[in-house]
């Protein structure tokens, strides 16, 4: 057999107060795609951090074709062949695509002007093959994500780079971008690219790995052939443990605790209305785009609404901002929990109580020690992850942030609940975790709504769901009628199906087409 | 394969837990570094006379920089500091000239800090300026607007009375250093337990989150302004009490030194992050050096270029210390 493309030999990582990786060995060949799999904390970032030049190994070393590279900072790795492609796409929105593809190494006329045509020819031959509808002197600003993608993928192939790290890439792309996007890597592959693919979605992995290599507490559980390898075994080995199945539980009571009708907004949501009963779990899917986040806003107060009337316990309230929605004891826990969740450098104990200072400062002045007691009760009650309420948030996982601010709406006593995408960005353990919890406010009363686009945590979780498409509930389902068939039917524009109203899929009862009616 | 190690990583607790005041302990240590090097180079340094010109010298800016950490802990910045006081100062002096009464004339000059302030803050938080911007925008309007009032002359022969009440002493300190002693402990008191000091963290912290979780945003950045410009206010009041004299140029540069002030006490420009007690020893280390250094007859000329490189010094062992993001 050949020399594998890429190798990690023996890699060791020690931080101040923690060791982060240790003995990391495995080697991805060339025109492999190659899963890395692990919970948050596994040691994968801090890997790919290695593999790009950001940190140095303690121990340990990297081989590109069985030669090792010296990785000491994000130039050199990129001189040795290595791309990443981050989750969180590092460009310069304002430049132009091609300034952006040699950013850091500009084409130069006698090394003083920059080529600006000779770049931007250069990227469009990079383009061509992936996608040619993107044009290279328009700003990057302009384009989607998931085009943004494709150009960090462009300007990988310019660097004739032989390893392509990507983290998390598909986190904000629709289905049909996702599939363009395995089109481009499975390409990549067969160029004779080693591809290092992190993910969370398991699906995703399996449809386009080979191989995987499973991590956990900072060292490799093993590198497993996916095609031998059920997605529960894998996710046994990413945890450590068997993961039981979970059914759903139903605690919907006839009381409806939100009423919402004809609510519109300026942009993106038209002619909105549902009820939302006590104890019940609401799921709302749709295509991204489709004006979910955009409803719950407007619902948290976050957005004003143009038109349309919100009734709780049968009385009108008024949503000009969040306040008074925590007031009328609406709650939102946001898709975007560092740019809209946390106050990163504060405890958690001060995020917890951001929502609800009037309850802990009835004269004026903080009472820190009733503050103290609602904060170990409530996250005992969600379960957070070390426990240390005084420990600034940002060094938290992600799913013991999103605790933490559900434990914000205990604290100010919501009574609704609106989530959106719960769990994007979590463990799987800690996703299980997040499901019982919802489940468990339902049991107790609460009313919730559940915005996501993972169908089955959506069938998983939801008593109900509505299937939203152009800023509109276009379908209502039963959790007798729930299949991911069903929702995908409603969710997909009409335009892309049979004309422009009164589409109603055959042989799907208990579905209203809401559009229809 | 099974067989994984669990390694139990050790927790860096205690380093968070305390994260703030082991900040504010670093800006202690280097105050104490700064008198020790002082006292031996300077004979005399210690007695109690001059370290109570230190304080007293310090009083002035540690009351800006009180309002300009309150600022800059919501994300925001008050270059306007100087030329507010210069408005209040002469605005109190010219009625205090005409014979209004002390406590009347007082209270407009805080009026005028209070004013100023809201509209700095109005500006910010309703319009959307950038705060640096509608800063130094209002910097040289309200330096204009004193200087107009004042056709550029100064105040001159403010009542004895007046001059009293601030330069009057109490226990053996001046009436200054007391008057901000107060004010910081106030400050300290809003930032560590109130609710509004919990609101200007967050706001500076994460705007979007605190918006969502129902901070009242655009009044808590406003009333960090309106407490800027009120202690600008009171910094007036004391430096015209002590000249008896109001000059429509007074406060020139003053933001500089309380902004160097806060950095040094460990506030942070790109907001939520900032603590009273650290600004006040910022204050205190910024008087000392210039006080240390006039005692040893050092040029003006170098006593800026030592106050330039203590305030670089600060910024690096602060980046030192706390390493990677």
């Amino acid at each position: 057999m050949s020399v594998p493309r890429l190798q990690f030999e023996g890699i060791s990582k020690v931080f101040p107060a923690v060791r982060a990786l240790s003995d990391v060995s495995f080697s991805v060949g060339a025109g492999e795609i190659h899963g890395l799999l692990g919970e948050n904390g596994a040691g994968k970032s801090t890997l790919l951090r290695i593999l790009s030049g950001v940190y140095r190994p303690t121990a340990g070393s990297v081989l590109i074709d069985g030669r090792p590279v010296a990785l000491n900072n994000p130039v050199a790795a990129r001189a040795a062949g290595v791309a990443m492609i981050h989750q969180e796409l590092q460009q310069v929105p304002h430049l132009s695509v091609a300034q952006n593809m040699f950013l850091g190494h500009p084409l130069t006329r006698g090394g003083i002007f920059v080529a600006r045509r000779e770049q931007e020819r250069r990227a469009a031959e990079a383009l061509a093959a992936l996608d040619p509808t993107i044009d290279p002197a328009v700003p990057l600003g302009s384009l989607k994500v998931a085009q943004r993608q494709i150009v960090e993928i462009a300007r990988a192939l310019l660097d004739r780079a032989r390893v392509v790290a990507m983290d998390e890439p598909t986190s904000s792309l629709t289905p049909s971008e996702f599939e363009r996007l395995a089109e481009v890597i499975a390409g990549l592959a067969r160029d004779g690219v080693a591809v290092v693919y992190v993910s969370h979605k398991l699906d995703e992995v399996f449809g386009i790995c080979q191989r995987a290599t499973i991590m956990r507490d900072g060292v490799v559980v093993g590198s497993v052939d996916l095609a031998q390898m059920s997605e529960k075994a894998v996710v046994s080995m990413m945890v450590g443990r068997e993961l039981a199945q979970e059914q759903h539980r139903s605690h919907i009571s006839s009381e409806v605790r939100l009423s919402v009708r004809g609510l519109a907004s300026a942009t993106k949501v038209r002619n909105v209305s549902f009820d939302l009963h006590r104890g019940e779990v609401l799921g709302i899917a749709g295509l991204v785009g489709s004006g979910r986040t955009e409803l719950l806003r407007l619902l948290a107060g976050a957005d004003r609404a143009s038109s349309g009337r919100v009734e709780i316990d049968g009385k009108a309230i008024k949503l000009a901002n969040p306040r008074d929605a925590i007031a009328a004891g609406i709650g939102l826990v946001p898709e975007e929990r560092k740019r809209e969740g946390i106050v990163p450098l504060r405890s958690i104990s001060s995020n917890m109580a951001l929502a609800s200072m009037g309850v802990f400062a009835p004269r004026g002045v903080i009472d820190h020690t009733r503050l103290k007691r609602v904060a170990a009760e409530k996250m005992k009650r969600v379960n957070l992850r070390p426990f240390l309420l005084d420990r600034p948030i940002r060094l938290f996982s992600g799913g013991n942030q999103q605790k933490a601010i559900i434990g914000r709406w205990l604290a100010a006593g919501t009574r609704i609940l609106l989530f959106d995408e719960p769990t994007r960005g979590i463990d799987i353990g800690a996703k299980a975790e997040i499901y019982h919890l919802i489940e468990e406010l339902a049991a107790e009363g609460h009313s919730v709504v559940v915005v996501s686009s993972e169908l089955p945590e959506v069938i998983r979780l939801a008593d109900r769901v509505l299937v939203m498409r152009d800023g509109t509930v276009a379908a209502e389902l039963d959790r007798a009628d729930l299949s991911e068939q069903a929702i995908a039917a409603h969710a997909i524009p009409q335009s892309e199906t049979q004309g422009r109203q009164g589409a109603r899929p055959s042989g799907q009862q208990g579905i209203t087409d809401r559009t229809s009616g | 394969m099974t067989d994984v190690t669990e390694h139990t990583a050790a927790r860096p607790r205690a380093e968070f837990l305390h994260r703030f005041s082991l900040r504010d302990a670093g800006t202690l240590i280097g105050l104490v570094v700064i008198l020790a090097v002082f006292g031996a180079l300077v004979p005399g340094f210690f007695a109690e006379r001059n370290l109570i010109n230190i304080l007293q010298q310090s009083s002035i800016n540690a009351c800006l920089a009180l309002g300009m950490t309150l600022v800059i802990i919501s994300g925001g910045i008050d270059l306007s500091v100087g030329p507010t006081a210069a408005l209040s100062a002469v605005i109190s002096a010219s009625m205090l000239v005409a014979g209004v009464p002390f406590p009347l004339a007082i209270a407009a000059g805080f009026a005028i800090g209070l004013v100023c302030g809201l509209l700095n803050g109005v500006l910010v938080a309703y319009v959307g300026l950038q705060p640096f911007i509608v800063t130094l925008g209002t910097l040289s309007t309200y330096r204009a607007l004193a200087l107009i009032y004042t056709g550029g002359n100064p105040v001159l022969g403010l009542p004895a009375g007046f001059r009293a009440i601030f330069n009057g002493s109490l226990f053996g300190l001046p009436l200054a250093v007391i008057i901000v002693a107060v004010v910081a402990l106030i400050a300290w008191i809003i930032l560590k337990k109130t609710p509004f000091g919990e609101y200007l963290l967050a706001v500076g912290g994460n705007e979007e989150a605190a918006y969502i979780a129902g901070v009242p945003i655009a009044r808590t950045k406003i009333a960090a302004y309106m407490i800027s410009g009120l202690l600008a206010a009171l910094a007036a009041q004391i430096l015209i009490g002590r000249l008896g004299a109001a000059e429509p140029i007074l406060g020139n540069l003053w933001e500089l030194d309380a902004i160097a002030a806060a950095a040094i006490g460990g506030a942070s420009l790109m907001g939520g992050k900032g603590s009273v007690v650290g600004t006040i020893l910022g204050a205190v280390i910024l008087g000392t050096m210039r006080n240390g250094l006039t005692l040893m007859n050092v040029q003006s000329f170098y006593q800026l270029l030592a106050t330039g490189l203590i305030i670089l010094a600060a910024m690096l062992i602060d980046r030192v210390t706390r390493g990677r993001g």
